[in-house]
């Protein structure tokens, strides 16, 4: 009777949490662009007269109180002042300057806790004026009538480059935030979806080290990864290798089974299109079964760590770092986390991407979702003045424009990713990507934006010699490396998981039973413990306790939908 | 000099309950009123009152969910488990360091024993990975034994195993304490006569020390069967992986994985009440036993 | 006669003392092993080669907390509500205990009041419900919100009613013979014979409100009136069940201090353990009881 209740609520709350207000990986860096591009105008107030009843900027006559929440983390740039709070933040006294806006945080909290602390407050009815939330929170709190019309505020305030960031798809994603009747409730951020593209990447100088090429076949993937764990790559005269990373969450978000799957044609908890056009779960198919007896074969060489059903991610990255596994399937940005601790560990480990290797003939195909939605800027119903929270989001593009950039430093108190609302361009990895490289091609640094600076920096950094840099170099600079591989397999063919829409009814009621006789099921098969002929026994459960009325709303999710 | 009036004494018995009593009222009953979510489709936009009242729905929902009979079940034996144990060990613990004479090293024992309670589990799961690890020591040990290594976390009986030793390991300072109180209560005269009486160390224990602590066991024992659905959620999340969710999943990561604690705050609701009255009725059911049997009220 | 096994006793003795020292190893090789992790170079740590000494010394990890001014300003909301808090928790639990551990013959309403307190053991409303009572009674934000939820727990209340039950009755009754009210009679008799339980009750409490973290992120609003735990449990962002977007790139750097990650662990319970061995003796007073002589 200690300590009951409380703890059980704490770790409830460590769900899936997006930290939102956590910054981009970049020093420094912020993520929405202000070029040479005419967003310049905005920050000459009053004169343009067709923009004098509308002014994006335009300051209020009487200050006005915004209130928000935030969950934060601790900012990470180094030359940040450390007495620097969310409160003192210099983006919250710029607002003010330049605004006329008093922004008050009703509270503010860890970024782990946000989640929980969030959920307290709508519970105890406790909402502040302005919120980033979840796609899911987004529906229920449209359904609760919570929700301001933004229609007019954003026909009327948005900044160009606004419109730019958030219709940069062609307001595919805008429309999901748009009620039936058009009137906008919300003003989504996303990212290019092929950011969740899956590459594979492996160490380079054990496949040297072996006198091995780079495997670009299914079978030679399988003799390589053998090798790692036989030959003993690291030449440390230890058997203590192994060949593919994997976590006990098949499918999450890192060093787990998506890659391999994918490449086999195995797409569980994603809903694919099948020889008829219907839309089908990736878990019971029969290239997902087939898969399944692929990876107990490998468990059984030894080719997938012998404990891996027991590990979380953590775990499976003390093993990247110390250097006892070759290959990892993920993507871009693992050299950025956790591939430069390896290399830090062991300054002679390599690690490169490659495209996923070929199955029976066929390139592996990767997985993408069709819209990969961070969160949604929303409004209170209550809140007086929802046209501030647009204001807001032009204010912030162009304090990062480079008109401001001496004033616009860590070093002054700026932390950008304490403030919301903070629109990304959504093609911002590729932007820089290719700007950058622009700039290292052709010598010319002048169309670089503010937050390029330091990446080009790093960049020529490390062609020079310096290694710190190689982690950032590699996620964003190299041609070969993270994002450059990303960008070149582009045009390749791809899986497309097409259902974007919230869970359905039954999803949310039976959803996670099924979930969990998925994990179960599948790990039980991967590590032995169930004969492969388990898998028959599990695709009639999981059609029975509700996956196929899953599947049902989902067709009619689908068909609807595709007629948009 | 006279005694003190018996209905003014009692009044200064109510006064010092006073100040407890409204702690308890606004703190503890006034929460409790949102029991009655456990039977509303609670939305936090709507509030307590605008919720719409759906009875024992929520209720039919959990008991509906497949292997919610299985969870139950694993909740009871663990728990049982680890309530047995927890028993056992640090009264043995206890028992033992009665007979150690020499205080500075009964002091560091005592001091040793009660820091793992320190420990948060988040930091012990990953202790416990690296231990019984397929290449860690204890597996290192067995093959010294030119034994076969075991896959312990992968193993039903033996993660179960883990799960108590290791829940006992971390709280066994908790209740020894608790007992060595009660052994330092005993009278000393009583040791005295004893061994006038010519009765051993052996035959002082079972006569004096263990019958001197029973009430505090049987007390201790009834609370922390009141605790029974509670099998120690926040180890369990950490320690488990799905081999071994037949055995040990229990109602509360159960239910944690449904994402009911966040979504759904009705069938959370109904979950918290229905282990709330498994427990009343089982402290109800021991308190009325110890009553029968030894005559003695645990309140 | 005297016992004759004295060759079985010293070996029964020794015996003991070699469980109980291993026992007592097994209880303190974690926290060396974290110690050694706090003290290693963080390369190392990530990559699980720290076993029971440090590799690679740094005492970067707790130059980096001790430099912090947030760290001192929550060690004192921590030390207040230790002092304020346990000072409330055991004024209540021994007012409560003491009356309850009267007969019914003595106290009309005993089981009444038992009853009410021995409810909120088994039912709660949660953790919505009571967030919402904090938050309604002013407490938002405050340090009180740290102390009077919890300020009287029916647990301890229990285990003091269950000490002060085995108190002789022949002191009570001397004493009001003398003429003694309760609360002289609870002062001069109970009290200073109750050592153990008392001790025991003060230590769970202190440890209680020094361990807890939880309640500081439920009720307060801004960083800088958070208690010392909840403050290092900022430090760091926890992995498990996080999804991954361009944003959270950077949290990953955080996680990536595993050392950092155990310098705070082990200055969150140091104190502590260095506070217990002080209350120990308490634990092995025993009771010296009064003359019972009027």
């Amino acid at each position: 009777m200690r300590r009951r209740g409380l703890a059980t609520y704490g770790l409830a709350g460590l769900l899936v949490g997006m930290a939102f207000m956590a910054g981009c990986s970049e020093e420094g860096g912020s993520d929405t662009k202000t070029g040479p591009t005419p967003a310049t105008e905005e920050t000459s107030s009053r004169g343009n007269d067709e923009q004098a009843a509308f002014d994006p900027l335009g300051p209020y006559e009487e200050p006005i109180t915004v209130t928000q929440v935030l969950g934060f983390a601790p900012p990470q740039d180094a030359s940040t002042p450390s007495s620097t709070t969310p409160e003192t933040n210099a983006y919250v006294t710029k607002l003010k300057d330049m605004l006329n806006i008093d922004l008050k945080y009703l509270w503010t909290v860890p970024s782990d806790q946000y989640d929980q602390k969030f959920s307290l407050s709508v519970a105890s009815g406790d909402l502040p004026d302005v919120m980033a939330i979840s796609q899911s929170d987004f529906e229920k709190f449209k359904e609760d009538d919570l929700l301001a019309d933004l229609t007019a505020a954003y026909e009327n305030y948005a900044s160009p480059n606004l419109k730019a960031f958030v219709e940069k798809d062609g307001g595919a994603a805008l429309q999901l935030f748009t009620d039936a009747d058009g009137k906008i409730l919300g003003l989504p951020n996303y990212l290019d979806p092929y950011s969740s593209l899956q590459l594979m990447w492996i160490r380079t100088d054990w496949l040297e080290n072996l006198q091995l090429e780079v495997p670009r076949t299914f079978e030679e993937l399988e003799r390589v990864a053998e090798a790692f764990v036989t030959g003993d790559p690291d030449q440390n005269n230890v058997n203590d290798t192994y060949g593919i990373t994997m976590n006990k969450d098949l499918i999450s978000w890192g060093f787990d089974a998506r890659g391999v799957l994918y490449t086999m044609g195995s797409y569980p908890k994603a809903w694919v299109k099948d020889a008829q056009g219907k839309l089908v779960a990736g878990e019971t198919t029969p290239e997902t079964r087939e898969a399944l007896q692929t990876l107990q074969a490998w468990y059984q060489k030894g080719i997938l760590d012998k404990e891996f059903a027991f590990k979380d991610i953590d775990k499976v990255v003390e093993d990247v770092v110390a250097g006892k596994v070759g290959i990892a399937f993920g993507e871009w940005w693992y050299p950025e986390w956790p591939l430069n601790l390896s290399k830090d560990s062991d300054p002679k480990a390599e690690w490169t991407a490659f495209p996923l290797p070929s199955y029976k003939g066929v390139p592996g195909k990767p997985l993408i979702p069709k819209a990969n939605i961070t969160k949604v800027l929303v409004a209170n119903k209550k809140m007086k003045h929802p046209e501030a929270l647009v204001k807001m989001a032009n204010f912030y593009d162009v304090i990062n424009s480079p008109e401001y950039a001496e004033e616009n430093k860590p070093a002054n108190g700026y932390v950008y990713s304490w403030f919301e609302p903070r629109f990304y361009n959504p093609t911002d990895i590729a932007d820089t990507y290719k700007r950058i490289n622009q700039a290292l091609t052709t010598g010319d640094a002048s169309h670089l934006t503010l937050s390029d600076q330091t990446l080009y920096e790093n960049a020529l950094a490390f062609r020079e010699g310096d290694a710190s840099k190689w982690g950032h170099y590699t996620s964003r600079v190299d041609e070969n490396g993270g994002w450059g591989l990303t960008e070149k397999l582009k045009g390749e063919p791809v899986v497309y998981n097409e259902f974007a829409g919230t869970p359905t009814p039954t999803q949310i009621e039976k959803g996670s039973s099924l979930d969990k006789l998925t994990d179960e099921t599948f790990l039980k098969i991967i590590v032995g413990s169930a004969p492969i002929e388990e898998f028959d026994k599990y695709a009639e459960s999981w059609r029975k306790l509700g996956g196929s009325e899953i599947t049902d709303e989902v067709n009619d999710w689908y068909a609807t939908e595709s007629g948009k | 000099m006279k005694k003190i009036k018996r209905s003014k004494l009692e009044f200064s018995l109510h006064l010092m309950l006073i100040p407890g009593v409204i702690v308890t009222l606004i703190y503890a009953y006034g929460p409790m009123a949102g029991i009655v979510m456990a039977f509303q489709r609670f939305r936090p936009t709507l509030g307590f009152f605008e919720s719409k009242w759906i009875g024992w729905d929520n209720f039919r929902y959990v008991f509906a969910l497949p292997d919610f009979m299985q969870v139950l079940w694993n909740t009871l034996v663990i728990a049982l488990l680890k309530i047995v144990f927890g028993l056992a060990v640090p009264l043995l613990l206890a028992l033992l360091l009665n007979e150690v004479t020499k205080s500075y090293f009964k002091r560091l024992v005592q001091t040793s024993i009660f820091l793992p309670f320190f420990l948060a589990w988040t930091v012990l799961a990953g202790v416990i990975f690296e231990i019984f690890s397929y290449s860690g020591p204890i597996n290192s040990m067995l093959a010294a034994f030119h034994m076969e290594p075991i896959m312990f976390m992968g193993d039903d009986g033996w993660f179960r195993a883990i799960l108590v030793g290791s829940d006992v390991w971390k709280g066994m300072g908790y209740n020894m304490i608790i007992f060595l109180a009660a052994i330092t209560g005993i009278n000393p005269s009583l040791y005295e006569a004893a061994v006038v009486d010519g009765a051993g160390k052996w035959k002082q224990m079972i006569h004096i020390t263990l019958p001197g602590m029973s009430q505090i066991i049987i007390l201790i024992s009834v609370l922390s069967l009141g605790g029974i659905l509670n099998a120690g959620f926040e180890q369990i999340l950490l320690l488990y992986n799905p081999t071994v969710y037949g055995t040990a999943d229990v109602i509360d990561t159960f239910v944690y994985r449904l994402g009911l604690f966040d979504q759904q705050y009705g069938p959370a609701a109904a979950v918290g009440l229905f282990k709330s009255v498994i427990s009343l009725l089982l402290v109800g059911v021991s308190y009325a036993l110890a009553y029968r049997l030894s005559n003695y009220r645990i309140f | 006669m005297a016992y004759h096994n004295s060759r079985l006793r010293k070996l029964f003795l020794l015996g003991n003392a070699l469980l109980l020292s291993a026992i007592t190893f097994l209880c303190i090789v974690p926290f060396i092993h974290l110690l050694a992790v706090s003290l290693s170079s963080n390369t190392a740590a990530m990559a699980a080669e720290v076993k029971l000494w440090p590799v690679g010394f740094t005492l970067d990890a707790y130059a980096y907390l001790g430099q912090k001014p947030e760290f001192f300003r929550s060690l004192w909301v921590t030390v207040q509500r230790v002092v304020l808090g346990t000072a409330l928790n055991m004024l209540l639990v021994v007012l409560c205990a003491y009356p309850l551990s009267k007969e019914p013959r003595q106290f009309r309403f005993r089981t009444g009041y038992v009853w009410f307190f021995a409810v909120t053991m088994f039912f709660g409303g949660g953790l919505i419900p009571t967030y919402i009572i904090v938050k309604e009674t002013g407490l938002m934000n405050s340090l009180w919100a740290l102390i009077l939820p919890g300020a009287l727990n029916v647990w301890h209340l229990v285990l003091l009613l269950n000490f002060f039950r085995n108190t002789p009755k022949e002191m009570e009754e001397a004493g009001l013979i003398d003429g003694a009210g309760h609360w002289r009679l609870l002062w001069s008799i109970y009290l200073p014979v109750s050592g153990p339980a008392l001790a025991t009750v003060f230590l769970f409490t202190i440890v209680g409100h020094w361990n807890a973290w939880f309640d500081g992120i439920l009720y307060m609003n801004s960083p800088s009136n958070y208690p010392l735990q909840t403050y290092l449990s900022t430090l760091v962002t926890s992995l498990s069940k996080v999804s991954i977007t361009v944003d959270d790139l950077s949290q990953l750097q955080n996680l990536s201090d595993k050392t950092l990650r155990t310098a705070q662990i082990f200055l969150g319970a140091l104190p502590i353990m260095l506070v217990y061995p002080f209350l120990q003796k308490h634990f092995t007073k025993g009771i010296t009881i009064g003359s019972v002589k009027g």
